[in-house]
């Protein structure tokens, strides 16, 4: 038989879910067999089951194992009645996702003949969304504070200013995923130090400090970093080094120190290289070329390392280059080795004969300032000091203006009376002395004040008074433009929407609609693809994954960041171009530079700037193609079908395997040999996989990624695995056979509804701010639904979430006290 | 060259100290408040000291010359001919413990042979095993600072802090298929978690005592924090009458852990107020290029943090594996590590003897700085534990048996000082490290990496 069309499901539901019949609600299991005579696509006869039917369902089926005694999956559906599913919502949902993912019952054990399982789904689906119809629950949760992500962008709009934030604010901790979730931002006396410090430094680093005393800053190149060809922000024709945009403290000198990277025993890495030199510049305009000493030593006093004479440099952010100038002859003539992608792969050896290793640069140190005579204008300066006081009696009228426009973007709300006077009074308090240098530190001990308030770090929306406990409530349009531009940017709402939602216009559906489309187009929703998608893929991992150096020599730090932003680029044009949600799975195009086109084979692509590539072959298409996920689910020295098949369960399907049972050997300890001839993965794997223990959760997990083994460690194409043919045949845990990468595709959009009510629970969770719960699917399922009649656009997703009760309103938390 | 005069001010740096302390802020400290309540009283200072390459005593050439440790045991040696003669006037606070193995950092396996340099750091505080890996699945032990600090460091601001002399390279692999994470740190939180090390004294300063290059400056901005507490304060109350109950729960919470940074202002204030006039000095401004000037700039400040009791845990790693630096001040031009490859040639272990000598004479400056921070009617060196070693020996061969160690300063009490021990052959140097664990109140650690009992003294 086959699968129940997803789109005629999308289509019948809703009619449900809209209250067209509200008698049906209370005939649940007759519910949907009356609403699908009305859709116009649905199959015609779909016989419902009677209640007593589906249970005998369960009872067949289920409760072999999820019994009161062996409790598998620690579920027991013993007493579980079909018909009255929303009395046990939770379970009810738990039964869903493993039924829409045909999870259940696994492979190897008897199944349902026919449609039944799908009418079972559909059964319990349409009684949980009329329930949830009937009864909606928004949920609820604590207040947010800015986490890292957010502090940083929001420092960037409110000053314009560039800041590492790792420096001041502690880890975020992930819950579901994401970096954002509320009930898991814990408080603690270190956390509120962190805040206190970052405001202080970050307005004195953004208005400067003509009293500055010398520091120093250091930036690193990372070992696995190429330095064979320019750089981003430096100049045309030189080589490797870094570009950073430094922010100055005061106007004064400054010197810049070089340390180049050298031997592990510590010869200067680059002897061989004659006539190089290194160029420090500001701004595009050089201050210093030292000429690169190839006897440098680490022994020696300084280290390989060299230092500029003291340059005077003006207060505020500079770009800053030190690069390598190339002599006009540096021929690599004939090596002993090719020259690899990754540049430095080995310190050992890099000062050895026969091999052209050319300097590498590892820290750029800036010390100082030296005698620093003040502050010079600065961009910054500018946006903050909208007005300067010309006399005594402007200075206080001057500071109120400035605090109440900086106060009102920090707080993301108009300031009340109350706050513009708490406010002045630390003004007032600071502004003691002379004229100008008053005024300065007036408005600089306020602006801190601002910072470190919890109106700044934390994200309050405010409950109306008349509300009890258990009541919902309607989030005020304020508290609605923070909702949507964290949402959306992972920053601050902005003037237009500020203005908007202080005029009470937000709460508009045209409004809104336009805002958010407006919104999605902005440059800013960037955070989108780099926080919300590189968080539901776990792109982070793939800091984590080092390929073998052996195997992989051309895999270096500039690949590692081609392959994060393949994705991140891939996801963001989704957004802007608001284009179909499913091209996650089925995308026949992608977007990649020079570095990556020749990691995948692709030829005729030049330069380091990404652009849209549509594929010309059928073997890579959607995600699963990307050289980001095949290579962060990957060990060192192999793949590894079984971290492929766990991500695509967890990330696609909601369905994580449970851990391994404690004690089991893992693959490396299964030989890799067997009479000395090298096993395949594969071949290792199955010799894993006969432990029946282990084999009930690997039938689910390796299949799935078996079928992606023709995609190395870095994710390249291949056809050979340790020597012999790759074999990426196996059959799906729903019994699907699948031999490549474009069967696996094939057999997951089939599954429609389970990928996209799992990335529509991750966008939710994302917005909200909270993990999504049981009570949250019966609008997981409508946003889906309705996102279907809209071509599963994006923005359509986006407006499911956004138009939400879980969005727009919040149920007020039963307090302890109030129990 | 001329801003880097700028370090020097040094001088300037290392008077009495202990004033003025902003709000140290360090990301791995989350304490519970009620953790700081429960103040143990006055425990042992802890420092530990790595030196890389072993001693010229530990070859057979140096044994016989008695280059690390003195021809006998007991009170009566005799330290002239040793690396340690720099110490004679400290033999009252000197234990030396000779003839122990760190057997952890030998190769166990053929693929192992030959990465001593990017596996013995790794071993000197943790007596383990080090994983050979060069990805992220880094294993080896808890190293002992760090169990220590997990239990007596965490009732001040900062629980213990991480410092070392030369630059530690990058992620990713070092050499002989080992992660750089073992030659860069010897403190592990757990045996996945390295601890990094700050070469960068100002780093150091600023997480101590608070951003602010000079008194006045720290001073104004401890002022600044305290008016916009009061500020934060203000808002809390009326942030309160909005929000619902479980927020307002959580603005509580909030408001505790404002009164907890004002009593830590307090009590820096109150130890400012009490005694004689006392400031920290202006902060250094980076590193500085002498190898003398920045160990004494880190003993500088492992005092001073001391002093203000904003740590009692210092570990100090003060060379980097295979690491060729030239110490011109020893009177020895050649690196330290070709030095260490002397081939048992009488000449050049000697050379090589006059290089550890140089580095042993750096202690005495340690010494003196903790006596003369008096604490009542004692001294901080009364009240410290140094322990100073290497997990290798004969550098030459890159053998890890007869491994040189000391330790210094009273510790409450616990060290009598003015010995020498030498320990039955074969004694792993975890039995002496569990020794010195139960002296510095882990009385109920069982074993120690791979000790086989207590080295008892």
């Amino acid at each position: 038989m086959k699968v129940f069309a997803g789109a005629a499901l999308t289509l019948l539901l809703p009619l449900i879910l809209q209250g067209q019949r509200p008698e049906a609600r209370a005939q649940s299991h007759y519910s949907y067999a009356v609403a699908s005579s009305r859709a116009p696509h649905a199959p015609a006869a779909r016989s419902g089951l009677p209640a007593a039917a589906l249970n005998e369902v369960v009872k067949t089926y289920c409760t072999r194992c999820h019994n009161s005694e062996q409790k598998r999956g620690n579920l027991s559906l013993e007493g579980f009645d079909a018909a009255a599913a929303p009395r046990m919502a939770d379970v009810a949902e738990k039964m869903v996702a493993k039924l829409r993912s045909g999870m259940m019952p696994p492979p190897g054990q008897r199944r349902p003949k026919g449609d039944t399982l799908s009418t079972l789904t559909i059964a319990l689906e349409s009684q949980l969304d009329s329930a949830a119809a009937a009864h909606p629950n928004p949920g609820g949760r604590t207040f947010q504070r800015l986490n890292r992500a957010e502090y940083k962008r929001a420092v960037r709009e409110l000053f314009g200013l560039e800041i590492d934030v790792d420096a001041y604010l502690p880890q975020d901790t992930q819950s579901e995923n994401f970096d954002n979730i509320a009930d898991v931002q814990a408080l603690s006396p270190t956390l509120l130090d962190a805040y206190l410090r970052a405001a202080s430094d970050v307005v004195w680093l953004a208005i400067g400090n003509p009293k500055a005393t010398a520091s120093s800053a250091t930036y690193s190149i990372p070992r696995t970093a190429s330095q064979m060809e320019t750089v981003e922000g430096a100049p045309f024709g030189t080589r490797g080094g870094l570009s950073v945009v430094h922010t100055f403290p005061a106007d004064g000198a400054y010197v810049f120190r070089v340390v180049f990277f050298h031997e592990t025993t510590g010869a200067f890495a680059g002897t061989n290289a004659r006539g190089e030199q290194m160029e420090i510049s500001i701004d595009g305009e050089r201050v210093a070329l030292l000429g690169v000493d190839r006897f440098m030593h680490a022994g020696d006093p300084n280290g390989a390392s060299m230092l500029t004479d003291p340059i005077r440099i003006t207060a505020g952010p500079h770009r800053v280059s030190a690069v390598f100038v190339p002599p006009a002859l540096q021929a690599v003539a004939q090596d002993l080795i090719a020259p690899l992608k990754w540049s430095l792969n080995s310190t050992s050896t890099a000062a050895a004969y026969g091999f052209s290793l050319l300097p590498h640069l590892r820290d750029l140190v800036i010390t100082g300032p030296d005698n620093p005579t003040g502050v010079s204008d600065t961009p910054i300066r500018r946006r903050v000091f909208t007005c300067q006081p010309k006399a005594a009696s402007e200075a206080r009228p001057c500071a109120e203006k400035i605090l109440t426009r900086f106060g009102s973007a920090a707080f993301r709300r108009p300031l009340t009376a109350s706050d513009v006077q708490g406010l002045m009074s630390l003004y007032d308090g600071a502004a003691k002395g002379d004229m100008p240098n008053a005024f300065e530190a007036g408005v600089r001990t306020s602006l801190q004040a601002i910072l470190a308030s919890p109106d700044f770090v934390f994200r309050f929306e405010p409950s109306p008074a008349s509300v009890k406990a258990g009541e919902s409530y309607r989030l005020s349009d304020i508290a609605m433009a923070s909702r949507l531009s964290f949402f959306l940017w992972s920053a601050p709402p902005d003037h237009e929407l500020m203005s908007l939602a202080s005029a009470g216009k937000l709460s508009d559906p045209a409004v809104l609609q336009r805002q958010v489309r407006r919104m999605m187009e902005d440059p800013r929703a960037e955070a989108l693809a780099t926080r919300f998608a590189a968080q539901w893929l776990r792109l982070q991992d793939l800091d984590k994954v080092q390929p073998d150096v052996r195997q992989y020599p051309d895999f270096d730090e500039q690949l590692r960041v081609a392959m994060r932003k393949e994705t991140e680029f891939f996801f963001q044009n989704l957004v802007r171009e608001n284009r179909s949600v499913m091209e996650l799975w089925s995308a026949d195009y992608t977007f990649i530079n020079e570095r990556l086109a020749t990691h995948y084979g692709i030829p005729n692509v030049s330069g380091t700037g990404f652009r849209r590539y549509a594929y010309t072959d059928p073997q890579r298409r959607g995600l699963l193609a990307h050289a980001s996920i095949l290579t962060l689910t990957s060990h060192a020295m192999r793949t590894s079908a079984v971290e492929r098949g766990k991500w695509v369960m967890e990330v696609f399907l909601h369905s994580p395997p449970p851990p391994p049972p404690p004690g089991v050997p893992d693959l490396e300890a299964t030989p890799a040999a067997n009479e000395g001839k090298l096993l395949t993965v594969r071949e290792r794997m199955e010799q894993h996989r006969k432990n029946p223990t282990c084999n009930s959760c690997h039938r689910m997990m390796d299949p799935i990624g078996l079928a992606l083994e023709n995609y190395d460690v870095t994710g390249r194409w291949r056809v050979r695995d340790n020597g012999r043919p790759v074999d990426a045949r196996s059959e799906l845990w729903d019994g699907t056979p699948v031999a490549s990468p474009a069967d696996l595709r094939e057999a997951l959009l089939k599954r429609r509804e389970s990928l996209l009510r799992t990335f529509t629970r991750n966008l939710m969770a994302y917005a909200l701010g909270r993990r999504v719960e049981y009570f949250d699917m019966p609008t997981v399922r409508a946003i889906v639904r309705n996102a279907a009649t809209d071509n599963d656009r994006f923005g359509a997703y986006i407006m499911g979430v956004v138009n939400s009760p879980a969005f727009r309103m919040q149920r007020q938390e039963v307090a302890d006290g109030d129990k | 060259m001329v801003i880097t005069g700028k370090h020097l001010p040094r001088r300037t740096f290392l008077q009495n100290m202990g004033a003025l302390i902003a709000l140290p802020y360090l990301e791995a400290m989350i304490p519970a408040r009620s953790v700081w309540r429960r103040a143990p009283k006055d425990p042992t200072r802890l420092i530990c000291i790595e030196m890389v390459h072993g001693a010229a005593g530990c070859s057979p050439f140096g044994a016989t010359q008695n280059f690390w440790s003195p021809a006998t045991t007991g009170a009566a040696f005799d330290l002239s001919p040793t690396a340690l003669a720099p110490l004679e006037s400290w033999r009252k606070h000197l234990t030396i413990i000779s003839n122990t193995d760190v057997r952890m950092a030998e190769a166990y396996k053929p693929e192992e042979i030959g990465g001593d340099h990017f596996r013995s750091s790794a071993v000197f505080l943790t007596q383990s095993h080090p994983m050979q890996t060069e990805s992220s699945d880094i294993y080896v032990g808890r190293s002992l600072d760090q169990m220590y600090a997990q239990r007596y460091g965490q009732n001040t601001p900062i629980p213990s802090m991480q410092l070392c002399i030369e630059p530690v390279d990058r992620a990713g692999g070092c050499a002989y298929g080992y992660s750089c994470a073992y030659t860069d740190t010897i403190s592990w939180s757990s045996p996945t978690e390295p601890l990094p090390m700050i070469r960068d004294p100002r780093v150091a300063f600023d997480q101590l005592f608070g951003a602010g290059g000079t008194p006045e400056e720290r001073a104004s901005r401890t002022k600044t924090t305290g008016s916009i507490l009061d500020y934060i304060t203000g808002r809390v109350a009326d942030l309160k009458r909005e929000l619902s109950a479980a927020d307002r729960r959580r603005m509580d919470q909030y408001l505790d852990n404002i009164r907890e940074i004002e009593r830590r202002i307090q009590q820096v204030e109150a130890r400012n107020t009490s005694g004689e006039e006392r400031e920290l000095p202006n902060a250094p401004a980076g590193v500085p290029d002498s190898f003398e000037d920045h160990m004494k700039l880190m003993f500088d400040l492992q005092v001073l943090a001391f002093e203000s009791d904003m740590t009692r845990v210092f570990s100090l790693k003060c060379g980097r594996d295979a690491s060729a630096r030239v110490y011109p001040e020893s009177g020895v031009t050649t690196g330290f590590h070709p030095a260490s490859h002397h081939g048992n040639n009488p000449k050049r272990v000697t050379e090589f003897y006059q290089i550890n000598k140089y580095h042993i004479s750096l202690l005495p400056y340690l010494m003196n700085r903790l006596q003369q921070a008096k604490e009542g009617d004692s001294n901080l060196l009364e009240k410290t534990m140094v322990i100073y070693g290497s997990p290798m020996a004969d550098g030459n061969v890159h053998n890890h048996r007869r491994c040189p160690l000391i330790v210094l300063g009273g510790a409450n009490g616990k060290m009598a000082g003015n010995v020498h021990l030498k320990a039955p052959e074969g004694t792993p140097m975890a039995n002496a490290m569990l020794g010195l664990m139960h002296r510095l109140g882990l009385e109920d650690l069982e074993n120690f990496g791979d000790s086989t009992g207590e080295f008892l003294f």
